[in-house]
């Protein structure tokens, strides 16, 4: 079996890995660079509004852009089986967590005793952890050799997703 | 304001543009015409999607630089008052389309990469899933941005 091009695994990786980073930065709102549209002026980092609003978009997309490049740099030396294990892992925990934390979310909600725990984000982080990492290991072998390229759709388009769900608020007032 | 509608108009041209590119490509990949070309679908379906390739990536990239910077007007101008008029659902979809623009310009990289001459074996199936995700990418931000400017965009 060959290998991919190394241009390929690259952008692949690129494309993936700033996906996810764009996620974690809109959501935990980590911009590389505030933008202050009505005074035209920039702050580094996380500032919030003066005289008018923020613009935090072209930070979280530098932010983005440099671990992109990082982890897309580190993916093109190592070797190609390590890069889909990581995203194959990635991605399943990612699922994990999901369901996890809605599964768990529901039963709070309907549960007749206080179950607090069920709230917690690191415990539904640890267990998707856990699964993922059952997942992966069982998971064909044929399944691990090369990367795939689906990943560079399949990934961004799942980050969308959770972007929109983000953005229910303003769907539901 | 002439300034800003200009650009916002242009925008919309080069967007036009970009969805006729991408559409192209995306039917001559999953629709390819197998007769010789007679009637208009035939020939829409007919055509060379490599020669679309450099075209669509400086498109989509000079209409999101664009849009990015029309935007900076748009956050203390048309959303202030689309805020206050309470079309938050106009709101909504105009941040949607920021993420949207983004994802799709991420995935320019690899698309290029999966359409370099000459084309491998090895991403069939790849070039036409995302050249199906780019063409889907470029009508939601194309309708989306319809939505936003008919609620408040230029001459209002």
């Amino acid at each position: 079996m060959t290998a991919s091009s190394k241009v390929a695994v690259f952008t692949i990786v690129f494309g993936v890995a700033f996906a996810a980073i764009y996620v974690i930065c809109t959501e935990m709102n980590l911009p590389l660079v505030t933008y202050h549209p009505a005074i035209g002026e920039v702050d580094v980092l996380w500032v919030p509004e003066r005289r008018g609003p923020a613009m935090y978009w072209y930070g979280w997309m530098l932010t983005s852009l440099i671990g992109a490049l990082a982890l897309a740099w580190l993916a093109s030396v190592v070797p190609e089986q390590w890069v889909q294990r990581a995203i194959f892992f990635g991605c399943a925990a990612a699922v994990g967590y999901l369901i996890f934390y809605t599964v768990a979310l529901f039963i709070y909600d309907r549960a007749t005793v206080e179950l607090e725990f069920l709230k917690s984000r690191p415990l539904a982080v640890a267990a998707a952890l856990v699964a993922a990492a059952g997942i992966s290991f069982f998971a064909p072998s044929r399944w691990q050799q090369r990367l795939w390229p689906g990943w560079v759709w399949l990934v961004p388009m799942g980050a969308l997703t959770v972007l929109a769900y983000y953005l229910t608020p303003f769907f539901t007032r | 304001m002439t300034f800003w509608t200009t650009l916002l108009i242009i925008h919309g041209l080069l967007a036009v543009a970009l969805l006729g590119a991408i559409t192209h490509q995306a039917v001559a990949v999953w629709m390819p015409a197998r007769a010789k070309a007679g009637n208009f679908v035939t020939r829409f379906r007919a055509v060379p999607s490599t020669s679309y390739v450099a075209a669509i990536i400086v498109l989509y990239v000079v209409t999101f630089v664009m849009g990015a910077w029309i935007y900076t007007q748009y956050r203390f101008t048309a959303r202030l008052a689309l805020e206050q008029l309470r079309f938050f659902k106009t709101v909504g979809v105009f941040e949607m389309k920021e993420h949207v623009a983004t994802i799709g310009l991420i995935v320019l990289p690899a698309y290029w990469a999966f359409w370099r001459q000459p084309l491998s074996e090895d991403y069939v199936g790849a070039r036409k899933s995302v050249t199906l995700f780019l063409a889907i990418i470029v009508w939601a931000n194309f309708l989306i941005g319809h939505i936003a400017n008919n609620a408040r965009g230029f001459g209002s």
